[in-house]
């Protein structure tokens, strides 16, 4: 694939966090297959109001189209395909009828603009969608289904290192004969042998409920031998309070993402004793695709890929990547290792390891104490039999004493190591039992001395609160509570993304451009107010008198607060909206918000040198003064201003 | 930007620094330089054009005052090496060529101080006489065993306090007596008795430090921490609901500065290694090129930079499976959707961008014991008043300890700057001694979320829904006593002491030290004043592994839970492939979740035949369905027909992907099986059948794929019955 996100002629920089691209490359194709049924395309009936309005292939339609463009924000060179299974006609792409009753509505592949087009249209318009969701009056044999999904697996996504067929179905038994079973079973084997996965997302109807015993068990195979449970997903209902097309959503979206390790490490709990742990990366930025180059020589745009040669810069000779070496700048000069060094040199520390050095309490990782993001940690017996039993009991007893396990971590030969904290998580569910958050231990990395930064000096004493004023601020914070006092991600999508993706799918397919955002984290201000306003007018009230009190200790020579320049500015009763419209202009009249007082206090306390010429010559140049010359003659200046406005 | 320095070294070269004192291996002066490479080198590291040095030796063998003064009595002896300026590599280079202890014990150290200050003194003043802001320095390193002229001392001194530019003084002896540190120097030299006492009172007249190198070189173990001048991020404010729409809201103004960052190690840059190049400049007439090179033995002449060369290529539409190169000047930019190229003309494109305003909002508040410590996903940020705004102060003071007192956090909406995306942070009040402020995080949007589901931990649940309490995979209430006890004994928090004696957290965050960033810090200042290319590479100071294994004597303390818990948990090793042929018997074929035997069903199957339309499976379900060998030969024959087959009917190369996945199967299969032989073979005839173009015209990039995906001989490493070497391996796949 094109590499877009290397500029031509930026410098190569050192591999430091190969760790994420070497996650993406492990590529993912999902290739849906959605039963066309009488009953799958029955209509939930009319009484439930609130519920269903959808049918179950419908439903499963709208799925696979949320899923399709989730996936291009979020895994771009993923694939995904749609197949449609007992519908009357017979469809392939290829003009092939091998197997008969297969439509192949999307071809397995990365995408593009016309098959998001087409989706959508068949999930909005009934009359394109009736076309072709025409049932066969025998169905599909699942057996042609299985066997088409390996051929279009083989063809379309040969080295993938994940491939999954999702199946929806209400059919808990689709075959008439046992021979037909059998037939079908053998063909599930093959999928299995292929290494694709079968990820069945069964649907219950009201007068049936599906039983996977009768048939598919014989058909879905574990996805480790230890997680059988995770191999399954809930059957969804038709026609019940929750719309089947939520519950659907949710089984799909927990496997949106194949669940990939990020790597395989000992956890070693003492000398001696280690166990395997995977770690996963639950929670990563998402960001939106970097620009690549387009080339629009041809009659529609295509992408360019694009391969890099190194060339020594003094002869043009095209360079191996053998021949190149690494040299460090130092004194005006080059100081050079020989590879074997390098490896010397980063290797110093030892072999990859999870090494616990002790325990802590949890209070002793405030959050400030956070450079990265975390990475999930779970148990996993491939390299020591006996490490889930010994994971499960740390994870207990961490959970049980708020402790913390400090941990030395290397995630991979030639990385940087790192210090972490080991903190553990309980699983946590939704109420509908589904899990939302797994059980395991979090690892976070720690910084070093060399990562703390220096508190900001401050040029002065700040005023501190009195406990009134902390009093009336504390109501307004215990009124503002988020839904159950958490911050619950799920509630947030990313605006930036959003809008991103809205308008380029627009663009690509050639509609008109949204005009407003929807941006889900602009506080709710209407709310604010009516929660709040009484209370942050007492604050306001409060405030003035604490500002008296405080301002005044302060600074006791001087007769008046220190000016009405007032920022915190509770703005109470009298409508002040004015002010706010007035107060950039006050701000570019006197620059950088430099006023005479503060400009006197720095003045009083010799602090006035310390204030930059920036600073400085905005403050003269505010006032209509000269603010060209030396730094001492700008002091001098401004000192002379202050002593001519009596300050 | 840091103030300017100027600093000069005074070493004490004389031959009684060509020593071996006190049962230490290396000289006086070796062990004096340890010291002071590691101040030149650090200083030459931080390739500040402000950080002027020079250095002076003193009890030289010659004379030369560098022009600072004319040559006078009392000045013999002292050299000076360079002028105050930025020292650079090629300067260490010089120096080390110039430490050497001397022939001579000659030579006057307060002379060369007196020499020193004269140099400092003209370099740090502008062209009215007066003195500019510099940090002034001199650092003395001497075994005080030479003569010392203590008459005009206070002159020198007076000079050095001058309020208008002070100068400091380090002074570290060679084996001076050392009461603090308990050191006393036995049978010691009348003469550096007295001059010890004399360098003491005047150092302690010019308010200066002294100290023994002893102490200095102890210290240098703890890696310095580079200072960095905070660096703003956003200043605006910090708001309760919105000002413009509606009446009360608050506001209060703010800066935000950073909190932690990583610190990152030099890094390194590619060059490519000048090969045939001499030559050719040889050749021609360059005098004067090669004159330069000499000159300033300059290392960088045998590399060369390397630029890196791009070619663009699009699918090419007329023949699929092929790819033409396209000109820069056909190239516009644009993104992808799916598959889909968008091309946005380089006016457009920002309408891809969210429109924001600068803005720190609040959403709502959240409660601090139920704040997941893990949600967190970025560095940490400082949040304080505006600085000399005392509203401001007071504002977020009342802020930051309503929100410590309710024990809640803030959750806000963080724009940076008009135009940047916004992002959600948690506001966490930060309270400490000296200061308060507010800290900030970033916390994860929905689309960073990644729902992946895992069994639970303290429960087995089956298939059909049954919750089972008792498991291999369970902790029994043995393990868990153990793990309790285990966990409770290993505790770090009062492990260490503090200064008062009193117990306190080991391993806190400003002890330790980012090991790769110092380690690659050392190193390269350790190879400037080391270019010997064979020397071996030292391995990292003992305080950058510190914190890599628990602390001795906690584990010896807690050894009995520990063997208790070794004992409880009864963890295994995985053993390495049992030795011998792998058969693989049909019982312990993976089974579908109800446990139905397969081939039971199919009447287990003697010879399965290899199906091309099926190509994979029906591979595997051959191997499986016979341990004979000819049958494994045979399915490997049959398998590797199919791959040439795919190859020489590809069209471009839409048949590579398949026949790689094949070639992958087929390679694993035969390590699975331990018949590496049969795949070597065949790969091997491959390679020469793709080469030699008889796979249906050029396939050689089939052969890049090949050699990429690294599908080459299988070698006793991965192997044990392979006869192939590993070398061997590795050279099949290079040529």
């Amino acid at each position: 694939m094109a590499d877009a996100d290397n500029r031509p002629g930026e410098e190569e920089e050192e591999e430091e966090e190969i760790d994420e691209t070497a996650y993406k490359t492990m590529k993912d194709a999902v290739l849906f297959a959605i039963d066309v049924s009488p009953t799958m395309l029955q209509r939930p009936k009319a009484e439930d109001k609130k519920a269903d309005r959808d049918s179950p292939t419908s439903a499963a339609l709208k799925c696979a189209y949320q899923l399709m463009q989730q996936r291009i924000i979020s895994n771009p060179n993923d694939m995904m395909g749609i197949l449609l299974f007992g519908t009357e006609k017979t469809d392939l792409k290829d003009g092939d009828s091998t197997f008969q009753h297969c439509y192949l509505l999307a071809d397995l592949d990365v995408p593009s603009a016309q098959d998001v087009k087409r989706l959508r249209d068949m999930v909005e318009n009934e009359e394109e969608a009736e076309q072709i969701l025409k049932p066969a009056k025998d169905g599909a044999s699942l057996a042609t289904v299985l066997f088409c999904a390996n051929q279009i697996f083989t063809t379309k996504a040969p080295n993938f290192s994940s491939r999954r067929l999702f199946l929806v179905t209400d059919n808990d038994y689709p075959v008439k004969v046992k021979a037909d079973k059998d037939t079908a079973i053998t063909r599930a084997r093959d999928l299995y042998d292929l290494g694709c996965t079968i990820d069945l997302f069964p649907i219950s109807q009201p007068d049936h409920s599906f039983d996977r015993s009768r048939f598919y068990d014989d058909l879905v195979y574990p996805s480790s031998p230890s997680d059988a449970i995770a191999s399954t997903t809930k059957i969804a209902k038709s026609g019940e309070g929750i719309s089947l097309l939520r519950q659907l959503l949710s089984s799909i979206n927990s496997k949106a993402a194949p669940r990939r390790a990020l790597f395989t490490l000992p956890l070693e709990l003492g000398p001696d004793l280690r166990i395997g742990v995977k770690g996963y990366i639950l929670i990563k930025r998402q960001e939106h695709a970097k620009s690549c180059y387009v080339w629009v020589g041809g009659e529609k745009p295509q992408i360019v890929s694009s391969s890099t040669s190194h060339m020594a810069d003094d002869t043009a000779r095209v360079v191996e990547k053998t021949e190149l070496r690494k040299a460090y700048k130092f004194g005006g000069d080059a100081i050079t290792f020989t590879p074997e060094e390098i490896i010397k040199i980063r290797q110093a520390f030892g072999d990859p390891v999870i090494r616990i050095i002790g325990f802590k309490p949890m209070s002793c990782l405030p959050i400030w104490a956070n450079t990265n993001k975390a990475t999930f940690i779970y148990p996993s017996e491939t390299d020591f039999i006996g490490s889930t039993r010994v994971f499960s009991a740390l994870q207990q007893k961490l959970l049980k004493s708020k402790k913390m396990g400090l941990v030395w971590f290397i995630p991979r030969r030639n990385a940087s190591p790192t210090l972490g904290a080991l903190v553990p998580a309980e699983e946590m569910t939704n109420e509908d039992g589904e899990q939302t958050m797994p059980p395991g231990l979090w690892l976070i990395p720690l910084p070093f001395a060399d990562d703390l930064r220096q508190f900001p000096e401050q040029a002065d004493k700040p005023l501190k609160t009195t406990d009134e004023l902390t009093d009336k601020m504390r109501v307004i914070i215990e009124q503002l509570q988020l839904p159950k006092g958490v911050y619950d991600p799920a509630k947030y999508p990313n605006p930036t993304l959003q809008w991103f993706y809205r308008i380029l799918q627009a663009m690509a397919l050639e509609e008109e451009l949204p005009e407003v955002p929807d941006d889900k984290t602009i506080p709710r201000f209407k709310q604010i107010d009516k929660r709040c306003g009484e209370y942050i007018q007492d604050y306001g009230k409060e405030f003035e008198a604490a500002y008296a009190q405080v301002a005044k200790s302060s600074f006791p020579h001087r007769g008046r607060a220190t000016g009405k320049r007032a920022s915190v500015e509770p703005d109470d009763e009298k409508p002040k909206s004015k002010r706010v419209k007035k107060e950039p202009k006050v701000k570019e009249e006197i620059g950088e918000g430099v006023s005479d007082e503060q400009m006197a206090q720095f003045n009083d306390k010799g602090q006035i040198s310390k204030q930059t010429v920036a600073v400085l010559k905005q403050y003269l140049a505010a006032r209509g003064k000269s603010a060209t010359g030396l730094k001492a003659e700008l002091v001098e200046r401004v000192q002379k201003h202050l002593e001519g406005i009596g300050l | 930007m840091t103030t300017k320095e100027a600093t000069v070294y005074i070493v004490d070269l004389g031959r009684s620094m060509g020593e071996k004192r006190h049962g230490r291996e290396q000289t006086d002066l070796d062990w004096a330089l340890e010291y002071v490479w590691d101040k030149i080198t650090n200083t030459v590291a931080s390739g500040r054009k402000t950080a002027l040095m020079s250095v002076i030796g003193c009890r030289t063998d010659d004379t030369d005052l560098g022009g600072v003064m004319e040559e006078a009595e009392g000045y013999e002896n002292l050299y000076v090496y360079s002028e105050l300026k930025q020292y650079l590599l090629c300067d260490i280079r010089m120096l080390q060529d110039l430490f050497k202890p001397s022939e001579t014990n000659e030579g006057d150290l307060l002379s060369a101080v007196a020499l020193a200050v004269q140099m400092i003194d003209s370099k740090t003043k502008n062209g009215k006489g007066m003195p500019l802001k510099y940090e002034r320095r001199i650092i003395i390193v001497t075994d005080g065993r030479g003569h010392i002229e203590t008459e005009d001392l206070e002159q020198i001194a007076a000079k050095i306090k001058d309020t208008d530019a002070p100068i400091e003084v380090v002074l570290l002896g060679i084996d001076f007596d050392d009461p603090d540190n308990g050191f006393k120097e036995e049978d010691k030299d009348a003469q550096k008795a007295k001059n010890e006492d004399a360098l003491k009172s005047f150092v302690e007249e010019c308010d200066g430090a002294f100290g023994t190198l002893a102490e200095a070189i102890d210290q240098l173990q703890i890696p310095r921490l580079k200072e960095t001048r905070p660096v703003l991020s956003y200043r605006g404010q910090l708001t309760l609901g919105d000002p413009a729409k509606y009446d009360s809201t608050l506001t209060i103004d703010v800066e935000r500065y950073p909190c932690t960052m990583l610190a990152k190690p030099p890094t390194a840059s590619s060059f490519a290694m000048r090969t045939d190049l001499r030559n050719i400049s040889v050749a021609g007439p360059s005098t004067q090129s090669s004159n330069t090179i000499v000159g300033e033995d300059h290392p960088m002449t045998d590399l060369s930079a390397v630029r890196n060369q791009r070619v663009y290529q699009v699918d090419n539409q007329d023949e699929p499976g092929t790819k033409k190169n396209v000109e820069m000047g056909e190239l516009e930019r644009g993104y992808e959707y799916g598959r889909t190229a968008v091309h946005i003309s380089e006016s457009d494109m920002n309408v891809v961008k969210l429109e924001t305003e600068q803005s720190l909002s609040i959403i709502g508040f959240v409660k601090a014991e139920e704040c997941e410590r893990y949600l967190p996903l970025s560095r940490s940020n400082f949040i304080i008043p505006q600085k000399a705004n005392q509203p401001a102060q007071l504002g977020l003071s009342s802020f930051i300890h309503a929100l410590y007192e309710a024990e809640c956090y803030a959750v806000a909406r963080l724009v940076a700057k008009n135009d940047k995306p916004p992002v959600v942070v948690l506001l966490v009040p930060r309270i400490e001694v000296d200061w308060e402020a507010l800290v900030d995080v970033e916390l994860p949007f929905e689309e960073d979320m990644r729902r992946y589901k895992f069994p639970p931990l303290d429960r087995k649940l089956t298939v059909s829904g049954e919750v089972i309490k008792e498991h291999k995979d369970l902790p029994t209430e043995d393990l868990t006593d153990a793990m309790s006890a285990y966990v409770d004994a290993m505790d770090l928090s009062k492990f260490d002491t503090d200064e008062d004696g009193q117990p306190a957290e080991y391993a806190k965050l400003e002890d330790t030290y980012a090991p790769l960033v110092h380690r690659i810090n050392h190193i390269i200042r350790w190879r400037a004043t080391h270019p010997d290319p064979t020397l071996p590479i030292p391995p990292p100071p003992s305080i950058l592994t510190k914190y890599a294994n628990p602390p001795a004597e906690l584990l010896e303390s807690s050894s009995k839970p520990f063997e208790k818990l070794k004992l409880a948990a009864k963890v295994t090793k995985v053993p390495p492939k049992a030795k011998g042929r792998g058969k693989r018997n049909r019982t312990e074929r993976d089974k579908p979740l109800s446990g139905l035997d397969i081939d039971a069903l199919l009447g287990n199957p003697s010879r399965v035949q290899i199906d091309p339309a099926n190509l994979v499976p029906s591979f595997k379900q051959a191997l499986t369905a016979s341990d004979d060998l000819d049958a494994i030969q045979d399915a490997c024959n049959d398998m590797g027909r199919e791959i040439k087959s795919l190859i020489k009917l590809s069209v471009g190369d839409s048949g590579y992907g398949r026949a790689l996945e094949a070639l992958r199967v087929m390679r694993e299969e035969m390590v699975e099986l331990e018949e590496p032989e049969i795949w070597n073979v065949f790969i091997r005839g491959l390679k020469s059948e793709v080469l030699e173009g008889r796979l249906g015209g050029n396939r050689r990039e089939m052969w890049w794929k090949i050699r990429g995906s690294k599908y080459g001989l299988v070698d006793a490493k991965r192997s044990l019955v392979s006869e192939v070497s590993e070398e061997e391996a590795l050279e099949f796949l290079k040529s």
